[in-house]
């Protein structure tokens, strides 16, 4: 359990369905690639905190598909570090050692084309949904007229209603439609990576999943690589196509799975037989990985 | 502490032993830091006001002509009725409408240039460190200085005009208002900013679309609490002054002080907090109808200005 799991590892447990094996490398570069990558604050002090090290892990940018990779693992494993780091944000970035690269170019700074949702609601309160979508358009210069249609395109993608929804202000909406303004908000500016940091995390059980299909339907229209962080192990196994385990101190990969795609709705494909299986084992992997992590001398 | 309240829990909801029932009248009546209906705060602020001025009638009470028989001296404290019957000579010969009109002027000018001066600069001096130290020993400095030792300076910069008067409350409040907007913008939450970054969006537009917008009712409560200083300070400057008369409540005032008249000074003292209070509900309805998400009021004016601005596409919903 030290250091990253290599690429390529198909350390799939025995699962009814075949995991999918990746495809061979066409020399595209990688949609996301982190070398050995370490993050500490105040290095060298008596407050020094190592948040992650020697990071290392490659998402593959599939032609026409991209895929949904999820991060699982408990609290201070350095999830969200991972996150900001691709969307180049501080404190988290720069790293410490190491470096981060997203489609072969190494990540310099924040970006429109790595969107992030937050699991916080950050809808600015004094824009409509209407302007909230089209922010991002509007600091691009895109002119009034045209980001104002492309903004109620995405909000009827979003399943919110154009003519009903696009006036109002977020303190008018409930929780799951902030996030699916957050989330067209984010895909109109038709980001290749898509960060999303628990998003779904503040939502009640069953608009989640509704959340969950909207995400796996969405990210089929807009065939972006996801990045998706989350403590719950249903979620991981019903959206990822790959799963990351992480475990702290210090924060680090320790294990990475490939996962079958699930084609059923998540109301469907999560009381499937197969399902419970693959959440079964990956919760027994969690544990194993916990328990190891807190034998002493580690 | 979790083990505190899962035993809190079952405690609530479990009988009172006898003898420790919960005095359930006084609570009703007294409820700890509860709402009260808005008859019984009326008759409350009713019952506060009746008893001043009963106090006030029955220390200067006695028969006519016959001051020396009051408990309070009529040169000290003029009795209820003395007062009120000055009413009419304070509203035509003293010109109170006037002279209040001339001291809201005043205080508009002054505190407005220190919101042009202080608002725009607070909000870059939030987003640029090297500028908020480079303005912290301004800042240190203005909130500091005992504003009534200012007044002699400014007659020396100003002169003793109006220009003095505004000045001088601009001075006395320009560094409150740039360290409060300073204050508002520093507390807009990161997530907002790192949002808006990966949404694409400049350093400048950070500052113009996202900092200065969502700070903005905060921005404006402070300017509100504010302006009830400004008021205050006017009054200093329209009382220490130079010269012939300068119009303005303070000089009205200080005009009766002269003339041994204690009537119109009671009188203006008691307008001078109904006209600020006045003001500040005006504000507050202003502040809150135009950041209903903040102080959930109907946002009647944003919707209007956005059907005016969007015309059909979106309906106007009073």
């Amino acid at each position: 359990m030290t250091g990253a799991a290599p690429d390529n590892s198909p350390e799939s447990p025995g699962s009814v369905r075949p995991a999918p094996v990746d495809p061979p490398g066409d020399g595209r570069p990688a949609a996301v690639e982190f070398r050995g990558v370490t993050k500490i604050y105040n290095e060298g002090t008596s407050r020094e905190a190592v948040a992650i090290r020697d990071v290392s892990f490659t998402i593959p940018d599939l032609p026409d598909k991209g895929e949904i990779s999820t991060f699982l693992g408990p609290s201070g494993c350095g999830k969200s570090t991972v996150l900001r780091m691709v969307a180049g944000l501080e404190p988290q970035f720069p790293p410490t050692r190491g470096s981060v690269h997203v489609l072969g170019r190494e990540v310099v700074g924040p970006g429109s084309d790595r969107g992030m949702v937050f699991q916080d609601y950050t809808s600015f309160d004094n824009r409509t949904v209407l302007g909230n979508v089209t922010f991002g358009l509007e600091c691009r210069g895109v002119p009034k007229r045209r980001r104002e249609a492309e903004g109620r395109e995405w909000i009827a993608r979003v399943g919110l209603d154009p003519r009903r929804d696009a006036a109002k202000y977020p303190h008018e909406l409930s929780g799951g439609m902030r996030q699916r303004v957050a989330i067209a908000r984010t895909l109109v500016l038709r980001p290749r990576i898509i960060l999303m940091d628990e998003p779904f995390g503040a939502l009640d059980p069953a608009t989640r999943l509704d959340m969950q299909d909207l995400l796996v339907r969405l990210w089929r229209e807009v065939e972006a690589t996801v990045m998706f962080i989350t403590h719950s192990v249903e979620e991981a196994v019903y959206l990822g196509d790959r799963v990351f385990v992480m475990a702290t101190t210090p924060g680090r990969i320790a294990a990475e799975i490939r996962m079958p795609a699930a084609d059923a709705p998540a109301r469907e494909a999560q009381v499937e037989p197969w399902f419970h299986e693959q959440v079964n084992q990956l919760q027994a992997q969690l544990e194993a990985i916990e328990a190891a992590a807190s034998r002493p001398g580690n | 502490m979790t083990e505190q309240t899962e035993k809190a829990v079952p405690a609530a909801e479990a009988p009172l032993p006898r003898g420790e029932e919960p005095a359930a009248e006084g609570h009703r009546i007294a409820p700890l830091r509860g709402e009260l209906s808005n008859t019984a705060a009326f008759f409350w602020g009713f019952t506060c006001i009746a008893g001043v001025l009963a106090v006030w009638f029955v220390i200067t009470a006695g028969p006519p002509g016959e001051a020396e028989k009051r408990m309070v001296s009529p040169t000290t404290l003029p009795s209820v009725a003395e007062t009120f019957q000055a009413i009419p000579r304070v509203f035509g010969e003293r010109k109170l409408v006037t002279n209040t009109l001339v001291t809201l002027k005043r205080v508009c000018l002054g505190f407005g240039l220190s919101c042009i001066v202080g608002v725009p600069l607070g909000i870059l001096a939030a987003c640029l460190p090297a500028l908020r130290a480079f303005l912290a020993p301004l800042m240190v400095f203005g909130r500091n200085i005992p504003v009534a030792a200012l007044i002699p300076l400014t007659f020396f910069f100003f002169g003793i005009g109006e220009f003095q008067k505004v000045m001088f409350l601009f001075i006395a409040s320009v560094a409150f208002v740039l360290s409060d907007t300073a204050a508002a913008v520093l507390d807009v939450p990161q997530r907002y900013v790192d949002t808006a970054l990966t949404l694409g969006a400049s350093r400048w537009q950070i500052i113009t679309k996202v900092l200065g917008p969502l700070a903005a009712p905060s921005i404006f409560n402070s300017l509100r609490l504010l302006f009830g200083l400004a008021f205050g300070y006017v009054m200093l400057a329209e009382l220490v002054k130079f010269g012939s008369a300068s119009g303005g409540l303070g000089d009205l005032i200080n005009m009766s002080q002269r003339r041994g008249e204690r009537e119109p000074i009671l009188l203006v003292l008691v307008i001078i907090p109904m006209v600020a209070w006045a003001i500040d509900r005006a504000l507050w309805w202003l502040q809150s109808d135009l950041f209903p998400y903040r102080y959930g009021g109907a946002g009647l004016i944003p919707r209007f200005c956005g059907w005016l601005l969007h015309g059909r596409r979106t309906e106007f919903r009073p």
